[in-house]
């Protein structure tokens, strides 16, 4: 069986990101947390740079600045950017385009790094914290509805199984709901916890698995 | 202390008698026992799809399968077929009325040591030994024990445990509510995840291994001796994280927010990696005994 190593992983973290699906990339991002750590923090730019309200405050000048000064000292790139970018479905990818695959998730993190420090401030403190669960819990709304889905399809294929394996399957349903429930609770007291994300994002996970395990194990039981 | 003394008279019959009354009982089961055989080259695929019983796969050093099939009643049928290098054995339930009792199927299956192995028992046993290709388990309730194995090992189960013995290659296991042991594993790459089972490792931190050991609110226990080494991070986000390793303290590590239980070190000189991590379960780094 062939594995996928961290450089071919981030050479496919934009199709992934988007949902497509890349052979050998599911695994990766199980055994790898620093790269799972990467494509969920893109996933969330994605979201936010997709949802972000038109009214919402322009992003200070300083922050691009910081950013350009940061990518060039690095060496991904050469030429200043003239302006700063203005914001739309697609600002991500056409600040980045023309930087080399690898070194745009270098870019990322940096982006992140950079403005995360200028928007920490105390005083935005509440400000973030409010955006950060929101954008947690819009991400996790729409995870909410697709399980909610699998999980119709899964309680219906229950029935394929002898009655032991039924109340087992239903007693670690419960499990990873209480997983669930625990992580978001922890990510509403600290929105901007990273870990506490990854945590609510893990157990998203471990039920998704679930699910497929039980309606693939279902239809084959038939 | 009382003995029984038994007349030779009677005792000449019970000779003819018992081993009769055995055979008798044995029949049933006898009755549907299914034995096949196998020629196959080298890098056997052999897939196995049981949902109910016990499965147990040895190598040996022959370049054959046997599968030995005793399904308990006629409920259930055995299959088992040969495509080129791939066999395939699966149980088909042919009664709508059947008891769960009713579907089981044991097997016994030998393979040759490079064998690759798919297998799928949603509740009863997996045992498999010696085998040294790729293996991919997957369970519900059942539980998988393996000795001895090498290649590329994934193993899932939804409450079923999991212990390995002496594995070696890479190992992967996940779980909810399983407990996973890991006794004297050779392994330079093992990730372990459970939500709330216990994760026993006990094993040796090859260099620049790679020990990723994952619950919700299970216990995670490492055993390690003193002359062991490895990098150690391990963090608990709700829970407790109790050490007795002596540590060397790193600088280098990511920043945690408040409360979260962390430790980060070196035993000795470092080089494997151990990722240990938990959401409120406890993580316990204890010497061995």
């Amino acid at each position: 069986m062939s594995k996928m190593n961290c450089s071919e992983f981030l050479n496919h973290i934009d199709e992934w990101i988007e949902g497509q699906e890349v052979p050998g990339a599911r695994d990766h991002s199980r055994a790898c947390s620093d790269c799972r750590g990467l494509a969920e923090d893109l996933g969330t730019i994605r979201l936010a740079a997709v949802t972000l309200p038109e009214d919402d405050p322009e992003i200070s000048p300083r922050v691009w600045d910081a950013l350009r000064t940061q990518l060039e000292q690095e060496g991904l790139i050469r030429t200043s950017l003239a302006h700063p970018v203005a914001r739309s479905a697609g600002w991500f990818d056409s600040v980045f385009s023309f930087i080399p695959r690898p070194a745009l998730a270098t870019a990322y993190v940096g982006a992140l790094v950079v403005g995360g420090f200028f928007l920490t401030g105390p005083v935005r403190m509440a400000t973030d914290q409010e955006r950060w669960l929101e954008r947690t819990q819009r991400s996790t709304a729409e995870l909410n509805a697709q399980l909610e889905s699998a999980e119709k399809d899964a309680v219906a294929s229950m029935a394929n199984f002898s009655p032991d394996v039924t109340a087992d399957l239903r007693k670690n349903l419960s499990i990873v709901d209480n997983d669930i429930a625990l992580c978001e609770k922890s990510v509403q007291e600290e929105p901007e916890s990273e870990i506490a994300r990854d945590y609510l994002y893990s157990a998203y996970q471990q039920k998704a698995d679930l699910l497929a395990q039980i309606s693939e194990h279902g239809d084959e039981s038939r | 202390m009382s003995t029984l003394s038994v007349c030779p008279h009677l005792k000449s019959k019970a000779v003819i008698l018992v081993p009769s009354l055995l055979a008798l009982t044995a029949l049933p089961v006898w009755a549907k026992h299914i034995e096949k055989h196998f020629k196959v080259g080298a890098h056997p695929i052999i897939t196995i799809h049981n949902p109910n019983g016990v499965v147990t796969i040895k190598a040996w050093t022959k370049q054959e399968v046997m599968v030995m099939a005793d399904p308990t009643t006629d409920a259930v049928e055995v299959e088992a077929d040969q495509t080129n290098n791939r066999v395939d054995i699966m149980t088909h339930q042919i009664s709508d009325t059947a008891t769960p009792e009713d579907t089981r199927a044991d097997f016994q299956v030998n393979v040759p040591e490079d064998a690759e192995l798919q297998i799928h028992d949603d509740s009863g046993a997996v045992s498999i030994a010696n085998v040294l290709g790729d293996m991919n388990v997957d369970t519900i309730a059942a539980g998988v024990g393996m000795a001895d194995t090498a290649g590329y090992t994934t193993v899932s189960t939804v409450n079923g445990s999991f212990h390995c013995l002496r594995c070696a290659g890479h190992i992967e296991v996940r779980s909810i509510s399983g407990n996973i042991q890991l006794d004297d594993i050779r392994s330079s790459d093992v990730q372990a995840t459970t939500s709330t089972g216990k994760i026993v490792f006990n094993g040796q931190f090859l260099p620049n291994g790679s020990y990723r050991l994952n619950d919700y609110s299970g216990v995670i226990e490492v055993r390690f001796s003193p002359v062991d080494s490895f990098d150690l991070s391990a963090r608990s986000l709700k829970g407790q994280v109790n050490n007795q390793a002596n540590l060397e303290p790193t600088t280098h590590h990511s920043f945690l927010p408040r409360g979260v239980k962390s430790l980060f070190g070196a035993l000795n000189a470092g080089g494997a990696h151990l990722e240990l991590s938990s959401f409120n379960g406890t993580i316990n780094i204890l010497k061995r005994n």
